[in-house]
């Protein structure tokens, strides 16, 4: 029991944690299935929808700023597509992966001169701060709500990728690019849809997030971005149900590392998992194995 | 007919399953030295597979692969393949010998490739002398403040690669882009690379594919020539039948990863087996 | 008018422009007063000659050896520490060190040395702990190398990037903290007194670099860059060559790691992060990736427009124009959309994968007057070049939309939408041709 008490808070937290790192983990690795592209901007457009936030809240209610948020994820991560990666398809890999950095250190850079570097405070929802108090730790509502609500719309979000037309469509590009838009898939349509649903996803991640952290500044999408990237390839790169589960592991590990006192280290465990998941199973826990044709 | 040349390349029992797959199933085949030997079949019959498990790109699920007497390769089902193996010969090989394909080169087996893969932001000289990077013995030392030891081996080199060049027709182009020489040269370029790693065996990946009559006509003399001038034992796959009943002495044929023939070229085009794999049977 | 020259005058041309430019940078340190603006050049130089150190450094990686690799950063952090931590003054080691008793490390080699030998000593004391730094730095890559250089690009990509961040907590730990100083700047190690310092070390870095890719290794490399499995099948063994590529470019980022550290007189290891990685392989990037001359205009270029010509941008004024957009942190807007426009559409970078010759640079210069005076005609045939082709490409739209409507239209009707081939055509011939 005294261990519990002890280790609660952290186990709550890091739950809380993965996942909002799950959310921002599913743009990683559906964007990573179709296009085989690490999105490094993804991260930071989590953090502009958090700064978009705390602009908005001035002048809009609650409700209307959410919804404009994920709107403008969703617009901004589609622009990032059409801007930056479709003229880039038929590039070389490192041609893409580069305008990624670039368009991620150009965000950053905007988000700097906005905000002149200082940090924000992200508006208080009050609901999602009360607290509540499970067995012997006291926690704020939002740790509480952020598990059942990743969960509901993962379970939606695979539904979709499972039962719909579009969601096949996803499937059969996933599996191979240029077969399907051979059969007649519209390509460009699957790729907007994927990054719609992943945008939509990391700004609800971010208001999650941010109401649970609550400074804001250009630098803070990088690390969870990085974080919920790594959570992807350790549930397996491509697979839904594989990076929720990913993000919920480092979150959980990551808190309990900041409990035993090694804070230093928290944000390093992550690349140490990183690194042992690529040596032991490259694929991930759900990753299906690829062979190269020679 | 037996052929009382040495042999100098062995397939025993090669089986390559992919997941439910198999892929090439129990193999069995032998290059005599100075021989060249054909291996054809329908596509997807694993012919380029059974290229794969020789030269260490694929580890076999079964069998043994011998480079002059020597068992080099040779693996047997282990683990998850276990119970999933579909193949024959199970418990036959023991042993599990794995080799990477550099090694594989180095013991004397040059390959080439079905889609041609040269260097492509390299000259057509840099191309062939890469091929002889293996042989050179300085370290990156001695070859980064250049010793004298390095640019002996660097001048040696360039006068191997350029004479290996002009016996296959290409001094001219030496310092074009690999990329930008007309499909039959790169297909040449890509012997010739093979050959400055000093193979005594000679894998060749379809070396006539989308070549004309004419030109598939020059390949044929052309590998009948280097294999006299360089002493090799030839093993190819192809699938013009005019170029595979030309010049080889022996043929293999696959179909669905099995061996369904072997012979001499007459033997095989006579083989009911063979016609029915190409034309289908009557059903 | 294409210009030939034979080795020697080349290295003679090579000679002189390099002890000209030496003597320009050292003289220019030297006299011109700190508040002017052409002091600003210097600085210029002396921070764009490391940049163009660890660019050449990564783009051994990325452009030569296709190993898209993110650790820079990390290596260049090692190399800072390694280099000032050994150079500290005794005296100073109570300030420096005040939260940890002043440190393990209570001397300084460069004070041993000078003790010993007098000025000789000096820089020997500075030279060993930097070359130390660099030595160390390819240890660790040759242990981080074991496991990452397994994995596929992207794979690569992230893992040394995790890689980078995990030397960041290491030196910010303060249990290491009497070595590291933990998360507190370190400062007052010994720097050089010229800027004809650090351009001269990483001008000879760079000079190996180009040694390195020039010999029969270098292409190796390259070879590896165009096609592993090609490579691997003309007997390279891809581990070992990747390895050797990584440890040596980690060792030249751990050169200009203790070159920055001298530059910036205080390091931490908080600025060590993701942007600076990213930074740096912009540079590449810009210069051109698997182009060493390219890496070194592109880090030149970088600095100077980082430090000096966009300064204006973030103060309110530049070129004349002032507005009240341009507050702090415009400059880097500006510049990362510049940097954006250049990935995008000028994908190939300064040089492209071409590298700086005498023969190129003289054949250019003397075309130059006639290209110039023949450039209004070019622009106009480029222009309505370009003009056609949109004319061909909505020509072509247009019918793609016509065959679409077709299409539907037969598919409305029932009939089919294509003929297939005649089956005789895959009938394969037996015979023999005869002759």
């Amino acid at each position: 029991m005294g261990f519990l008490h002890t280790w609660l808070p952290y186990i709550l937290a890091g739950i809380a944690v993965g996942g909002q790192y799950a959310l921002i983990a599913i743009g990683y690795t559906m964007v990573y299935g179709i296009l085989r592209l690490i999105n490094f901007a993804h991260g930071d457009v989590f953090m502009w929808s958090g700064l978009i936030m705390v602009y908005m809240i001035t002048v809009l209610p609650l409700w209307l700023s959410i919804i404009l948020v994920i709107i403008f994820a969703i617009v901004l991560g589609t622009t990032i597509e059409k801007v930056a990666y479709r003229p880039l398809r038929s590039a070389p890999r490192m041609s893409i992966m580069i305008s990624a950095i670039g368009v991620s250190y150009l965000l950053q850079n905007f988000a700097l001169y906005i905000t002149g570097g200082l940090t924000k405070t992200y508006p208080s929802i009050n609901w999602l701060q009360k607290t509540v108090t499970i067995g012997s730790a006291t926690t704020k509502m939002v740790t509480l709500i952020t598990p059942v609500l990743t969960i509901i719309l993962v379970v939606l979000l695979v539904m979709l990728i499972k039962y719909t037309k579009i969601g096949m469509a996803m499937r059969a590009v996933s599996r191979d690019f240029e077969t399907s838009s051979l059969m007649g898939i519209d390509i460009n349509r699957v790729i907007t849809v994927t990054f719609v649903i992943g945008c939509a996803l990391a700004a609800i991640g971010s208001v999650l997030y941010f109401s649970n952290y609550t400074g804001i500044n250009p630098m803070s999408g990088a690390m969870p971005g990085l974080k919920a990237f790594v959570a992807a390839v350790f549930g397996g790169i491509g697979s839904v149900p594989g990076a929720v589960v990913g993000a919920f592991v480092i979150g959980v590990c990551e808190n309990l590392i900041k409990g035993a006192g090694w804070t230093t280290f928290s944000d390093a465990f992550t690349f140490v998992l990183l690194i042992i998941i690529l040596m032991v199973k490259p694929t991930g826990i759900f990753g299906e194995k690829n062979i190269d044709k020679v | 007919m037996m052929d009382n040349r040495e042999v100098v390349l062995r397939l025993s029992d090669i089986t390559m399953q992919f997941g439910g797959v198999v892929a090439v199933d129990n193999l069995n085949l032998e290059v005599h030295k100075n021989e060249i030997v054909g291996l054809i079949g329908p596509n997807g019959a694993g012919k380029t597979t059974a290229f794969n498990c020789i030269t260490g790109v694929y580890e076999p699920t079964n069998g043994a692969v011998e480079i002059n007497g020597k068992v080099v390769i040779e693996n047997h089902p282990q683990g998850k393949m276990k119970d999933a193996y579909k193949g024959r010969n199970n418990g036959k090989y023991t042993k599990a010998i794995t080799m990477l394909p550099d090694k594989v080169t180095k013991l004397g087996v040059a390959r080439t490739f079905q889609n041609i893969r040269l260097f492509k932001g390299m000259s057509v000289l840099e191309n062939v002398m890469v091929a002889m990077h293996m042989n050179q013995t300085e370290s990156v030392f001695g070859a980064t403040f250049r010793s004298k030891k390095a640019r002996m081996e660097e001048k040696a080199m360039k006068e191997e690669a350029l004479e290996l060049l002009k016996k296959v027709d290409l001094y001219e182009n030496r310092d074009d882009l690999a990329t930008s020489l007309p499909y039959g040269k790169q297909r040449h370029l890509e012997i010739a690379r093979a050959l400055a790693t000093h193979p005594s065996i000679l894998l060749l990946d379809e070396p006539a594919a989308g070549m004309n009559p004419q030109e598939s006509d020059d390949l044929m003399r052309f590998i009948g020539r280097i294999r006299d001038e360089f002493d090799l034992s030839i093993l190819m796959i192809e699938h013009h039948m005019q170029v595979i009943m030309g010049i080889c002495e022996h043929i293999y044929v696959l179909n669905y990863g099995g061996q369904i023939a072997d012979g001499t070229p007459a033997e095989i085009q006579a083989n009911p087996a063979v016609i029915e794999a190409y034309l289908g049977g009557d059903e | 008018m294409e210009v030939r020259l034979n080795n020697k005058t080349k290295a003679a041309l090579s000679a002189i422009a390099v002890a000209l430019f030496l003597i320009f940078v050292f003289l220019g340190d030297k006299f011109i007063p700190a508040g002017s603006t052409w002091k600003m050049l210097i600085t210029v130089i002396e921070k764009g000659s490391i940049y163009a150190l660890v660019a050449a450094s990564m783009n051994l990686l990325n452009g030569f050896t296709g190993l898209f690799s993110l650790g820079q950063a990390g290596f260049m952090l090692i190399g800072a520490y390694s280099y000032a931590i050994f150079t500290i003054p005794a005296g100073s080691h109570e300030k420096v060190y005040q939260y940890f008793d002043g440190g393990i490390i209570k001397w300084s080699l460069v004070e041993i040395l000078e003790g010993k030998i007098g000025i000789l000593g000096h820089y020997i004391g500075m030279f060993i702990p930097m070359l130390g730094a660099g030595l160390f730095v390819a240890v660790i890559a040759y242990l981080i190398g074991i496991p990452v250089l397994r994995l596929k690009s992207d794979y690569l990509a992230i893992a040394t990037l995790g890689f980078a961040e995990i030397i960041r907590a290491f030196f910010q730990w303060n249990t290491l903290g009497p070595v590291t100083n933990g998360s507190n700047v370190l400062r007052k190690y010994t720097t050089y007194g010229n800027a004809v310092f650090p351009v001269l070390i990483g001008g000879i870095s760079i000079a190996l670099i180009l040694l390195l890719i020039n010999s029969t290794y270098g292409r190796a490399f390259k070879a590896i860059r165009d096609d592993e499995i090609a490579a691997e099948a003309m007997g390279i063994n891809l581990f070992k060559h990747k390895e050797i590529s990584f440890v040596i470019s980690s060792f030249f980022a751990g050169i200009s790691g203790a070159l920055l550290a001298m530059f910036q007189t205080t390091i931490n290891a908080t600025p060590f992060n993701t942007v600076m990685t990213y930074e740096i392989l912009l540079i590449v990037v810009i210069g051109g990736i698997g182009s060493i001359t390219g890496s070194v205009i592109g880090a030149f270029l970088f600095t100077a427009a980082s430090e000096w010509w966009l300064r204006g941008l973030d103060s309110g004024r530049w070129l004349g124009i002032s507005s009240s957009l341009m507050r702090p942190g415009f400059r880097k807007v500006v510049f990362a959309v510049l940097i954006m426009l250049i990935v995008l559409f000028y994908a190939q970078g300064i040089m492209g994968s071409k590298e700086f010759s005498w023969d190129r640079f003289l054949t250019w210069w003397k075309r130059l007057p006639s290209n110039l005076k023949a450039w209004p005609e070019r622009h106009r045939a480029k222009s309505e070049a370009r003009k056609e082709a949109r004319a061909v490409k909505a020509a072509a739209k247009a019918k793609a939309k016509e065959a679409k409507a077709d299409n539907e239209a037969r598919k409305a009707s029932g009939k089919a939408l294509f003929t297939p081939l005649p089956m005789s055509d895959h009938v394969i011939v037996f015979e023999k041709e005869g002759k």
